[in-house]
C-alpha cells in the first residue's frame, strides 16, 4: 500500500510552485527555450507535412486547448471533469449558430462562444463544485450527457443531425480555408493560451491551487476561498474548451451532439493525463501524442486484424490510460524530468538530513536569547495592547451525542499568550477547529475583532475567519506536501497579496508582487531557522521542522491572532526554546496568541494566562501560578477524581471530525497520541485521518461535500 | 390506465437491469471507496460471452452461467492487475484507472465481436397478456434474476463468515483490519461480486437491450444513478433506485418526449448529488451498510 | 496507400513535440539549449524525406484514379455501411482485374464516419487532402448532409448513397443513388389507397433520415391531417414501448415505422408485443438481412417499397434490371456468402456511375459533374435517368412492394400502381 500515485500525480504541480529565485529563473529559461522550439516546430510543420497530416495537427491543436483547461483543473485544482466535451460543444454550437444563422463574423462569434461557455460553467459550477472527488466527476459526466441530449432534442440546434455548412474562419476579408492556415491560427492560439496558463500556474493563483490540492483545510485557514478559486479554474477550463469548440465548428464544418460525447471527454482527459496533469506543457504533448496515436492506430490495426472496423483506436487509448495511471502517473512531463535527472531530486530530498533539530535552529535561538525581547513584525493599525481580539462565548460542539466542547468562554487580548491546556481528548483541537471556522459550532459564538465570525446560525468559512485576521497551525500537520518550504510560507502571504487570474496570466503586473512574496517567505523561514532547507520539499523535512514551517506559514499571513495547536509537539528542546522566544517577540509586536498544549508544565511556562480544558469544559482560567494550584486541574491531570481513564468516550465516536486521531475509531488511536514528543501519529502530514470534517472524501455518507 | 401499466412494466424490467448494475457499484464502493466506471462493461462482456457460447452450440443456460463465471474471474483479475497496484490513490486516480479499463474492454469487444449489435434470444418466447398489459416473458426473467441475485448476495453477506468479514470491511475498516481481515482480499472479492451481478444483468437484459460494444456506457451510467439513490451504500436501495429510474424514464418517454428519457437520469443524478449525496433512500450521517 | 508516407510525418510530429518537452523540462538552461539544438537537427533530418512526399502530387490524367468513400461502417448505420464497403471492395477488385479505367488503376480510399456527421465531415476534409477524383457516400442522410457543403466548396462531385431529398436539392455537385423518400412516400400512399386506408400513425427515426417525413406524407397526399401521430425514436434506441403505445392509442388505419435496423427491427418487435393489429408499413430503410435477424417473427407480413435487388429471385426475366441484378447477386454471394442488401445495391449504383463518368470524360471534376447530370444507368436501385434538375434520377417505378414471408424478404402479392 503506497500513496505513490496520488503523490506523484501532484509532483508536477509541486514543481510549479514557487521555488527559490534561482530555480525560478532556470525554470523560466527552460520554458523560453521550450517555447522557442515549439514555435519553430509549429512554423515548420505545415511546410514539410502533407495535407492529411497537417489536418491531424489541426485537431491536435484544437484538442490541446481543451486539454490544457482540463490539465489546469485536474492538476492544479485536483478536480476531475468528465464533461469537458460539454463545454466544447457549447462553444461549437454557439459559433455554428451565430455564423450560419446570423452571419456573424467568425471572430466575434468566437468571443461570444467563449462567453457562453463561461456563463454555462458558472451556472453548472456553482452547484456542482460543492461536490468532491468522484461525485464531482460523475456530476460533470452527467452535465456532458445533458448537453448532448439537449443538442439532440432542440430543433433550433438542428436535432440529431446538428448544424452543418459552417464556413471556414474568415476575418479581415480573408478566408482561412487551407489546413495549413487553420493550423497556424489554432496553434497560435494554443501558444498564447500556453503562455498565459503557464504564468498563471507559476504565480499566486497557481500556488493557492496547489495548496488547495494538498490540504484544503490549511489553504482555507490561510484565507484562500477554495470554492471561489475552484470555480474560477473550472470556468477558465470551460473557456478554453469553448475556444476549442469554436475551432471545431469551423474546422469540421458540422456540429452535432457528438461534439459533447463522453468519448470525446475521455479523449481530452487522456490527453491531460498522458501529458502530465497540471503541466501546461503536458497538455500540449498529450494532445499531440493522442491524436498522433489515434491516427497511427487507425492505419495500423486493420493491417494486423483484417476486417477490424470501428473506433478500434480506443483500445490504444484505454490501455494507455490504464498503464499511464499505474506506471507514469506524472505523465510525459514527469518522465522527461526523471530522464533529465530532475526526478532524482525528489528521492534525494527525502534523504537530505534536515540539520538536526538542535543544530542550526538552536544556534539562532542562542544568539537571540541574550538580546532583549525585541518586538517582531509590528504592524500599523493593530488594536492597542489589551484589546480583546478573540472572544468565544458559550461555545459548544457536539458529535452525535458526544459534547466535545461544552460551553467554553474565552477571551484573548492583544499582546498576550494564552495557553489552552488539557489532556488528550479534552476538546482542544475541536475548539481550535471551531474557532478557526473549520467546524461550525453547535451553539455559541466566536467573535474576531468584535465581529461575530461563527455561530450555529451562521456557519463559518475558514477563509473568512482568516480574512478577519486569524491564522492557525494544526496539531496533525497540514503541510502542503508538494511544495518547498518557501512555497509553503508563500501561501501564507495569500491574503497579503492580490494578483488574480488575469494579472497572474499576464505575468507582468504580478511579477513584482511575486518577488516580494518570495523574499518575505524566505525571511520568515529564516526567522524560524529554516534557511538551510528553504528550497527543500516541505514533506521531506523531519517532523519537528515541518511544524516550524506551519508556524512560519501562519506568521506570513501577519495575523492579529495566532492560534497554535500543540506547536511544541515533536520539537527538540532547543527548537522549543527558539520558538518560545519567537512567540514572545511576536507578542511584543502586538499579536494575540492562543496556544494549545497537552503538557501542563510546558504550556504554562511560557504563557501569560492559562485555561484548562477537560472533557469539553473549561475548568480553570487565570495566571499560570493560580492554575497550577487549582484543585479541579489537579484532579483532571492526576486523576485523583473518578475519571482516571484518559480517553473519554468521545474518541470512540468514530468521527474523524475531531481531527485528533487518524481513523479515530479505536482506543488504540487515542493512546498513540500520547504526551511524548512526536506522539501524534507518524506521517501526520499526509494522514488520511487527519483531515478535518468535510474535507475528507469519505464514502457512503455526506462526507463528499464541504 | 392500461398505457400507464404498460409503461410501468417496461420501466420495471429496464429498471431492474439498472438496479443490478447499480448493486455492482455498491459492492465495490462500499468496501474500497472506488467508483468502478467499468461496471457497465461487465454486463457487456457477459452478453458477448453468452452469445458466443450459444453460437458455439452450448445450451442457453450453460452459456449464461459460463458467461457469469467468466466475467467474475475477469473482474477479479482486473482488480489484481490494474486496481491493486494503485492502492491508496485518490478518487481521481481511480476514476481515470477504471475509465481506462472500461475503454480497453469496450475496444476489445469491438475488435473481437465487431460493431454490430447482437442479442441472446428471449429465454422464453411469446408474449403474456395480463389483463390488457402485454408482458414479455423476458421482462419477468430480468425481474426474477434481479431478485435472485440480490437475495443471494444478501444471504451471502448476512449468513456466511466471508460475507460478514466483507461487511465488516465496509463498515469498520480499521476494526476489520485489527481482527485480521485482509482488506486486499476483500477488495478482490468485492470486484468479483460486482462482476457477477453485472454479468447477470448483461445476460438477462441482452434479449431486450441487445448487446453491443458500447452498451456498457449506457448501462453503467444508469446503474450508477440507481446506486446513487441509495448513496452508493445499500443494495436494496440500489435496486429500488434502479426500478424507480426505469419507471420514471418510461413515463417521461410516454407522456413527455421519448428523446428526453436519457436526460432524466442525469438531471436526477446531479440534483441528487448536490442536494442529497446520501441518497433518496439513504439516511444522512448513518453508518454505511451493505 | 499513402499511409506509408504518412508514418514518418506522424513520427516527426511526435518527435518534435517530445523534444520541445525535453527542453522545457531539462535540468538547467545549458542542457535545454543543447536539447533545443538537437531538436532542430532532428527536424531537419526528418523533413528531408517528408519534403519528397509533398512534391509527389499526382498529375491529372495519368497515374491511378482515386475514388474516396465515406461510409457509416460502424455505429447505428453499420448495417448500411458494412455491405456498402464490401460492395465497393468487390467492384474495385473486379474493375482492376479487368484493367481499370483506360488502363489506369483505380484506388479506393474508404473511410469510416462512425455514423457521425462530424466524423463524416472530418473524413471528407481529410480525403480531399489526398486528391481524390470523386467522392462516394455517406450511407445515411445525416452524414451525407454534413458532407455536402464541403464537397460543394471543394467543387468535387459526390454521390451519396442515402435517401433524403435535401441531400441533392439545389446542389450542383451532389448526386445520390438511393430512391428519394418522396418517391417512397408516394408508393406507400398508393398502397394505402389500394387498401382503402386514409390515416396513418408514424414512428420515425429521429435522425435526418426521418426528419420531415411527416411533411412529405402531408404534401404528397394533399391531406394535411393524414398523419394522426408522429413519434420519434433515436437511431440507437432499445426500448420502444412508449412510442408504440402512442401509435396504438392514435388508432390510425395503418402505421408506418420509418427507420433503419436495428432500431426499426426492435420497434417492430415492440409493435407486435403490444398486440397492435393495425397493418404495419415500413420504409425502404430496412432492405437488409440484419432487419430480419433482429425482428424475427415480428417482421412477418409487413409491407414496404424497395428496389428490385432485394427480391432478385422473383424478378420477371423481361425486366431490364434483372440481368445486372442477378449478375451482381451471384458475384456478391460468391465472395461474401450472403445476399447483398439494398444498401449494397446503392453502393453498386454509386460506384458504377462514378466509373462510367470517369471512363467517358476523365477526371476533371466539372466534366464528371456535367456527365453525371445526364447519366443513365440500369442499376440495382432502379433505372437511373439523371437530369440537371434531378440528381437522383429514380422514379416510383424503381420501387416494388416487398413483404416478409417465412422469415425471408419476398415480393408482395399485390403491386398496386405498377
Amino acid at each position: 500500500m503506497s500513496a505513490e500515485p496520488a503523490v506523484a500525480e501532484r509532483a508536477d504541480a509541486a514543481a510549479m510552485a514557487v521555488e527559490g529565485p534561482g530555480a525560478g529563473r532556470r525554470r523560466a529559461r527552460r520554458d523560453l527555450v521550450g517555447l522557442a522550439v515549439l514555435i519553430a516546430a509549429v512554423v515548420v510543420f505545415p511546410l514539410v507535412a502533407e495535407g492529411q497530416v497537417v489536418f491531424v495537427g489541426v485537431f491536435a491543436g484544437m484538442f490541446a486547448l481543451a486539454a490544457l483547461g482540463l490539465s489546469l483543473l485536474m492538476g492544479l485544482a485536483g478536480q476531475i471533469s468528465l464533461g469537458q466535451a460539454g463545454f466544447l460543444a457549447i462553444g461549437a454550437y454557439t459559433s455554428a449558430v451565430l455564423t450560419t444563422r446570423y452571419e456573424v463574423n467568425s471572430l466575434l462569434a468566437a468571443v461570444v462562444a467563449v462567453a457562453v461557455a463561461v456563463a454555462a460553467a458558472f451556472a453548472v459550477g456553482i452547484p456542482i463544485l460543492r461536490l468532491r472527488g468522484h461525485y464531482l466527476a460523475l456530476a460533470t459526466l452527467g452535465f456532458g450527457i445533458i448537453v448532448a441530449v439537449v443538442a439532440n432534442q432542440w430543433e433550433f440546434l438542428g436535432g440529431q443531425s446538428g448544424i452543418f455548412g459552417i464556413g471556414d474562419v474568415a476575418f479581415n476579408g480573408r478566408t482561412y480555408d487551407e489546413p495549413g492556415e487553420q493550423f497556424y491560427l489554432l496553434w497560435a492560439t494554443v501558444i498564447v493560451a500556453l503562455v498565459l496558463a503557464r504564468n498563471l500556474a507559476r504565480g499566486r493563483v497557481g500556488r493557492a491551487l496547489g495548496a488547495v490540492h494538498d490540504s484544503e483545510v490549511a489553504a482555507e485557514t490561510l484565507g484562500i476561498d477554495t470554492f471561489r478559486l475552484r470555480l474560477q479554474v473550472f470556468v477558465l477550463s470551460a473557456a478554453l474548451a469553448g475556444i476549442a469548440g469554436t475551432g471545431y465548428a469551423h474546422v469540421v464544418g458540422v456540429v452535432n451532439a457528438q461534439s459533447a460525447s463522453f468519448q470525446l471527454s475521455v479523449e481530452l482527459l487522456l490527453m491531460a493525463v498522458v501529458g502530465g496533469l497540471g503541466s501546461v506543457w503536458g497538455a500540449i504533448l498529450g494532445a499531440v501524442f493522442v491524436e498522433g496515436l489515434g491516427e497511427a492506430l487507425t492505419t495500423f490495426i486493420p493491417r494486423v486484424i483484417p476486417g477490424a472496423s470501428g473506433e478500434y483506436q480506443l483500445i490504444g487509448f484505454g490501455l494507455l490510460l490504464t498503464l499511464s495511471v499505474i506506471f507514469l502517473p506524472g505523465g510525459f512531463v514527469q518522465a522527461g524530468r526523471r530522464l533529465s535527472g530532475l526526478g532524482g531530486r525528489r528521492s534525494a530530498g527525502a534523504t537530505v538530513p534536515g540539520p538536526g533539530p538542535a543544530s542550526s535552529g538552536g544556534a539562532v535561538a542562542v544568539r537571540e536569547q541574550g538580546a532583549a525581547v525585541e518586538p517582531l513584525l509590528p504592524r500599523e493599525g493593530r488594536p492597542p495592547p489589551g484589546t480583546v481580539v478573540l472572544r468565544v462565548t458559550g461555545l459548544e460542539r457536539h458529535f452525535g451525542g458526544v459534547r466535545a466542547v461544552d460551553g467554553v468562554d474565552l477571551e484573548v487580548r492583544t499582546g498576550e499568550i494564552v495557553a489552552l491546556i488539557g489532556p488528550n481528548g479534552a476538546g482542544k483541537t475541536t475548539l481550535f477547529n471551531v474557532v478557526s471556522g473549520v467546524l461550525p459550532p453547535t451553539a455559541g459564538t466566536v467573535e474576531v475583532g468584535g465581529r461575530p465570525v461563527s455561530s450555529a446560525a451562521r456557519p463559518p468559512r475558514p477563509h473568512t475567519v482568516a480574512a478577519a485576521g486569524a491564522a492557525r497551525t494544526f496539531q496533525n500537520l497540514q503541510i502542503f506536501t508538494s511544495m518547498t518550504v518557501a512555497g509553503n510560507v508563500a501561501v501564507g502571504r495569500h491574503l497579503r497579496s492580490r494578483g488574480g487570474i488575469v494579472a497572474g496570466a499576464l505575468a507582468f503586473p504580478a511579477r513584482r508582487e511575486e518577488r516580494a512574496i518570495d523574499a518575505e517567505a524566505r525571511r520568515l523561514a529564516g526567522l524560524l531557522g529554516l534557511d538551510d532547507v528553504v528550497d527543500t520539499r516541505a514533506a521531506d523535512l523531519p517532523f519537528g521542522r515541518q511544524r516550524l514551517v506551519e508556524v512560519a506559514r501562519a506568521l506570513a499571513a501577519e495575523p492579529d491572532r495566532l492560534l497554535l495547536d500543540e506547536p511544541m509537539a515533536g520539537l527538540a528542546a532547543a527548537e522549543r526554546a527558539d520558538l518560545a522566544h519567537l512567540l514572545r517577540r511576536r507578542r511584543a509586536g502586538g499579536m494575540a496568541i492562543l496556544r494549545g498544549e497537552h503538557d501542563m508544565e510546558a504550556g504554562m511556562a511560557r504563557a501569560d494566562r492559562g485555561g484548562v480544558l477537560d472533557d469539553g469544559h473549561r475548568i480553570a482560567l487565570g495566571p499560570p501560578s493560580a492554575i497550577a494550584d487549582d484543585p479541579a486541574v489537579i484532579a483532571a491531570y492526576l486523576g485523583t477524581d473518578d475519571d482516571t481513564a484518559l480517553p473519554p468516550p468521545r474518541t470512540a465516536s468514530g468521527t474523524t471530525a475531531d481531527g485528533t486521531t487518524a481513523g479515530g475509531a479505536t482506543a488504540a488511536g487515542a493512546t498513540a497520541a500520547g504526551p511524548a514528543p512526536g506522539g501524534a501519529p507518524a506521517g501526520g502530514t499526509t494522514a488520511g485521518g487527519a483531515t478535518a470534517a468535510g474535507e475528507a472524501d469519505r464514502r457512503g455518507d455526506g462526507g463528499g461535500r464541504a | 390506465m392500461i398505457d400507464l401499466l404498460q409503461l410501468v412494466v417496461a420501466g420495471l424490467s429496464t429498471g431492474a437491469a439498472y438496479g443490478l448494475v447499480g448493486v455492482g457499484f455498491v459492492a465495490i464502493h462500499s468496501v474500497t471507496g472506488i467508483i468502478n466506471l467499468a461496471q457497465g462493461e461487465f454486463a457487456m462482456v457477459a452478453g458477448f460471452v453468452a452469445i458466443a457460447l450459444l453460437g458455439a452450440g452450448f445450451p442457453l443456460a450453460a452459456a449464461a452461467v459460463a458467461a457469469v463465471v467468466t466475467v467474475a474471474v475477469l473482474a477479479g483479475v482486473i482488480e489484481r492487475v490494474a486496481v491493486a497496484p494503485a492502492a491508496g490513490s485518490s478518487a481521481v486516480v481511480y476514476i481515470m484507472l477504471t475509465l481506462g479499463v472500461s475503454t480497453t474492454l469496450k475496444a476489445t469487444a469491438l475488435l473481437v465481436a465487431g460493431p454490430q449489435p447482437r442479442a441472446l434470444p428471449a429465454f422464453t418466447p411469446g408474449v403474456l397478456d395480463l389483463g390488457g398489459v402485454q408482458v414479455r416473458p423476458q421482462d419477468l426473467w430480468i425481474l426474477v434474476a434481479t431478485v435472485i441475485a440480490a437475495a443471494a448476495l444478501y444471504v451471502f453477506l448476512e449468513r456466511t463468515t466471508t460475507g460478514r468479514a466483507f461487511r465488516a470491511c465496509a463498515e469498520q475498516p480499521v476494526a476489520a483490519r485489527l481482527v485480521g481481515i485482509s482488506p486486499s482480499r476483500m477488495s478482490t472479492l468485492s470486484w468479483v461480486l460486482a462482476g457477477i451481478v453485472g454479468a447477470v444483468a448483461g445476460v438477462v437484459s441482452s434479449p431486450v437491450f441487445q448487446t453491443d460494444w458500447n452498451i456498457g456506457l449506457f448501462l453503467g451510467l444508469k446503474g450508477f444513478v440507481a446506486a446513487s439513490m441509495g448513496g452508493l451504500a445499500s443494495i436494496p436501495a440500489a435496486i429500488l433506485g434502479g426500478l424507480l429510474l426505469g419507471v420514471v424514464e418510461r413515463l417521461v418517454a410516454g407522456y413527455i418526449s421519448s428523446g428526453l428519457q436519457d436526460a432524466v437520469a442525469f438531471f436526477l443524478l446531479i440534483i441528487l448529488l448536490v442536494a442529497r449525496p446520501s441518497g433518496v433512500f439513504g439516511r444522512t450521517g448513518a453508518v454505511a451498510r451493505v | 496507400m499513402t499511409t506509408l508516407l504518412r508514418r514518418p510525418l506522424v513520427v516527426l510530429l511526435l518527435a518534435l513535440a517530445l523534444v520541445a518537452a525535453g527542453c522545457a523540462e531539462a535540468e538547467d538552461g545549458g542542457d535545454a539549449a543543447a536539447g533545443g539544438g538537437g531538436g532542430e537537427t532532428a527536424s531537419d533530418a526528418a523533413s528531408a524525406p517528408a519534403g519528397d512526399t509533398v512534391s509527389e502530387a499526382p498529375a491529372t490524367e495519368e497515374g491511378p484514379i482515386r475514388i474516396g468513400a465515406v461510409l457509416d461502417i460502424t455505429g447505428p448505420g453499420a448495417n448500411l455501411g458494412g455491405p456498402e464497403r464490401d460492395t465497393l471492395e468487390l467492384l474495385v477488385e473486379q474493375l482492376n482485374a479487368e484493367g481499370g479505367i483506360d488502363g489506369r488503376e483505380v484506388e479506393l480510399d474508404i473511410r469510416d464516419n462512425q455514423s457521425r456527421e462530424d466524423e463524416a465531415a472530418t473524413q471528407l476534409t481529410s480525403l480531399l487532402q489526398e486528391d481524390v477524383d470523386i467522392i462516394l457516400g455517406a450511407s445515411r442522410t445525416g452524414p451525407s448532409l454534413a458532407m455536402r457543403p464541403i464537397a460543394e466548396q471543394a467543387e468535387i462531385p459526390m454521390i451519396s448513397l442515402s435517401a433524403n431529398l435535401s441531400i441533392i436539392e439545389g446542389s450542383e455537385w451532389v448526386f445520390k443513388t438511393a430512391q428519394n423518400d418522396s418517391v417512397v412516400v408516394q408508393r406507400l400512399l398508393e398502397w394505402m389507397e389500394a387498401q382503402g386506408h386514409e390515416t396513418l400513425g408514424l414512428a420515425r427515426d429521429a435522425s435526418a433520415f426521418g426528419e420531415g417525413v411527416a411533411d412529405i406524407f402531408r404534401e404528397v397526399s394533399g391531406n394535411p391531417d393524414i398523419v394522426l401521430v408522429e413519434e420519434r425514436f433515436a437511431t440507437d434506441a432499445t426500448d420502444f414501448t412508449a412510442q408504440m403505445i402512442n401509435l396504438r392509442d392514435a388508432g390510425a388505419d395503418v402505421n408506418v415505422i420509418w427507420g433503419i435496423p436495428p432500431a426499426a427491427a426492435t420497434a417492430t418487435q415492440a409493435y407486435r408485443q403490444l398486440g397492435i393489429e393495425t397493418p404495419l408499413l415500413h420504409s425502404h430503410g430496412i432492405g437488409n438481412p440484419a432487419f430480419l435477424e433482429v425482428a424475427g417473427d415480428a417482421a412477418e407480413g409487413i409491407v414496404f417499397p424497395i428496389g428490385r435487388l432485394l427480391v432478385a429471385d422473383e424478378l420477371d426475366p423481361a425486366d431490364p434490371q434483372t440481368e445486372v441484378i442477378q449478375e451482381f447477386v451471384t458475384a456478391y454471394e460468391e465472395r461474401y456468402g450472403a445476399r447483398p442488401s439494398t444498401f449494397a445495391g446503392h453502393a453498386w449504383d454509386g460506384f458504377t456511375l462514378a466509373v462510367q463518368a470517369i471512363d467517358e470524360v476523365g477526371t476533371d471534376p466539372a466534366a464528371i459533374r456535367d456527365y453525371l447530370e445526364t447519366a443513365e444507368l440500369v442499376g440495382m436501385s432502379g433505372v437511373f435517368r439523371m437530369t440537371p434538375e434531378d440528381h437522383s434520377g429514380l422514379g416510383p417505378d424503381a420501387l416494388v412492394f416487398a413483404t416478409v414471408r417465412d422469415g425471408q424478404f419476398a415480393l408482395a402479392d399485390e403491386q398496386p400502381g405498377s
